[in-house]
């Protein structure tokens, strides 16, 4: 996982089995910090440190309470060993 | 002239003499058990759980995992006083009985008389469709209509749940109130024993309600059944929960976390009596989820226990959801009732009702917290919120705690509270119609929760009202 900030934007970077998923790093349930959460690479999910929450990565959605409204996502590519955040 | 069935009640009502220490205060003798995990928690403690119940290895994790976030999240400072808890200070798990029984005869004799005494045979045989007893830690009997289980219902205690419906359980275990929602669901999570799973089919209408009844004997006990219920598509379920405990000097903690899943179009109505003796610490996250045009109700009695914190939450999910909260809470001497509701209207349409009521007297504290919330797009949904607080006396107490988000210029959303003491021309004047001071004052007691016991089964509200007269004895004067 990598943080990145683009103009006061914190968006999380994830890395599930080779394909790349970004996420606000702000819980829609309590703003909580998910790049801090613990992730899962096998199911695609991060788990909100603050409530609980877990997050699909691939859409955004949360996929239990208390958090019932969807992450911003953000698609990504790379390009030259770069890696490309479409924000 | 009276009706034949107005004079049986008054004569129930007028029987009513005894005190919780004699009717639900008594405790069995523990020579029998077949199992008393040492006080205090610890990663030894939850696995030991683990392995006598012979879990899954995810189970195993799950509830390890919800140790670290209960040991790394602060005590809530907000409520009741959580600071007298002492954690160390509690059996984590007690197994009265080494099998689950679904014949009463099979119950081991201690358990068997404690649960006759409290009247659950008889309720079963009528006017139940299933029942459930919970003796400590872990359910002792079990029992279902026969003909519920050939329409597919499936109503057990969880442990069994988990071991026959593995992959049914799985799928919805901690999607509503996940381990790290709060410091006591991590508890629950951890060392989570009993309760009661129900899995109603899509269409299936269950007539006469399923009940469960928790009983805690052991001093310094700490029950947490864990309580999860699906209604599939145009299901229809009622289920009713109730608890006692015997009087101890120290205290016992029961800490609940009971998930409903209501999907489209289906009725789930979730009853509780809860009448824990006053050394009990009552905190219990509920939580239904109400997808399109469902409805979930919550109704939610609070008369013992020392201290409860218990906000059940409705999260109205799919449009044209409905969601309804009737709270009464009693509190008496020493007691502090901590209770409400929370309903996030999250989808267009929808709809709901909080109704609560709180009677103090004595010196006790009864509070309403509670949260409404209209989110975004939640558009034309409508909701009502009553809060009426009735003080007995000069020394009690009644807060409310209200918050309101709204998130939609079209919701049409009401807030009436009141606070009132009962007058002394109200018991004046039916003094003037032949009754007694006392007799009077339950009257009036009787009419603020009409309302909600109205709603109630009649056996319950008859019992509701036996219990609050028994709490107002010796009240006046």
């Amino acid at each position: 996982m990598r943080l990145v900030e683009h103009g006061g934007l914190k968006i999380g970077v994830f890395n599930c089995d080779g394909t790349l998923y970004a996420i606000e790093d702000r819980c829609s349930h309590d703003d909580g910090p998910l790049a801090e959460g613990e992730f899962s690479a096998e199911a695609c999910t991060v788990e909100c440190p603050r409530h609980g929450s877990l997050f699909d990565l691939t859409t955004g959605r949360p996929k239990t309470l208390p958090a019932y409204s969807p992450v911003r996502t953000f698609p990504t590519a790379v390009v030259d060993d770069t890696i490309i955040l479409e924000v | 002239m009276a009706t034949p069935e107005a004079v049986a009640e008054k004569k129930e009502l007028a029987g009513i003499n005894a005190n919780y220490e004699e009717k639900f205060g008594f405790h069995d003798p523990e020579s029998g058990y077949a199992y008393k995990a040492p006080k205090g928690l610890s990663r030894e403690v939850v696995e030991s759980i683990s392995e006598y119940k012979d879990e899954p290895q995810w189970m195993r994790d799950f509830r390890l995992k919800a140790l670290e976030y209960f040991e790394s999240r602060p005590t809530p400072n907000w409520g009741g006083n959580l600071g007298q808890i002492d954690f160390e200070n509690i059996h984590y798990f007690v197994r009265a009985s080494d099998k689950n029984s679904r014949d009463w005869s099979e119950v081991p004799d201690d358990i068997k008389n404690t649960f006759d005494r409290l009247g659950i045979p008889e309720a079963e045989r009528k006017f139940l469709s299933g029942v459930g007893a919970q003796y400590e830690s872990e359910v002792v009997y079990h029992q279902v209509n026969e003909k519920l289980e050939a329409q597919g219902v499936i109503f057990t205690d969880m442990d069994t749940a988990l071991r026959e419906h593995e992959d049914l359980v799985r799928q919805y275990w901690a999607t509503v109130i996940p381990a790290n929602d709060n410091k006591l669901a991590a508890l629950n999570s951890a060392v989570w024993s009993g309760g009661s799973f129900v899995y109603v089919p899509a269409g299936v209408k269950v007539e006469m309600p399923l009940q469960a009844y928790f009983r805690i004997n052991t001093e310094n006990m700490g029950q947490f059944e864990r309580t999860l219920i699906i209604a599939e598509e145009g299901s229809d379920v009622h289920y009713i929960e109730g608890c006692t405990a015997p009087v101890y000097s120290s205290d016992s903690l029961h800490s609940a976390v009971v998930e409903i899943v209501a999907k489209p179009s289906s009725r789930i109505r979730y009853t509780t009596v809860q009448n824990w003796s006053q050394n009990v610490f009552n905190l219990v996250t509920k939580r239904a989820i109400a997808e399109e045009k469902a409805t979930m109700e919550w109704v939610d009695c609070n008369l013992g226990s020392k201290l409860t914190m218990k906000y059940p939450s409705i999260y109205l999910l799919g449009p044209e959801a409905h969601g309804e909260i009737l709270s009464i809470a009693f509190a008496g001497e020493g007691q502090h009732q901590d209770a409400g509701g929370k309903i996030i209207h999250a989808a267009p349409r929808t709809s709901s009702s909080i109704f609560s009521k709180s009677i103090s007297k004595d010196g006790g504290r009864s509070t309403y917290r509670g949260l409404l919330e209209v989110a975004d797009g939640a558009s034309e949904s409508r909701s009502k919120v009553v809060c009426d607080a009735l003080l007995l006396d000069e020394d009690s107490r009644s807060d409310t705690y209200p918050t309101i988000r709204i998130g939609e210029n079209d919701a049409d959303v009401g807030h009436e509270a009141t606070v009132s003491k009962i007058g002394d021309e109200q018991i004046f004047y039916l003094q003037s119609h032949g009754l007694d001071e006392e007799e009077a004052s339950k009257m009036i007691v009787n009419g603020f929760i009409e309302p909600v016991t109205k709603e109630l089964p009649m056996e319950y509200a008859v019992e509701l009202n036996r219990l609050i007269e028994l709490q107002m004895e010796g009240s006046i004067g």
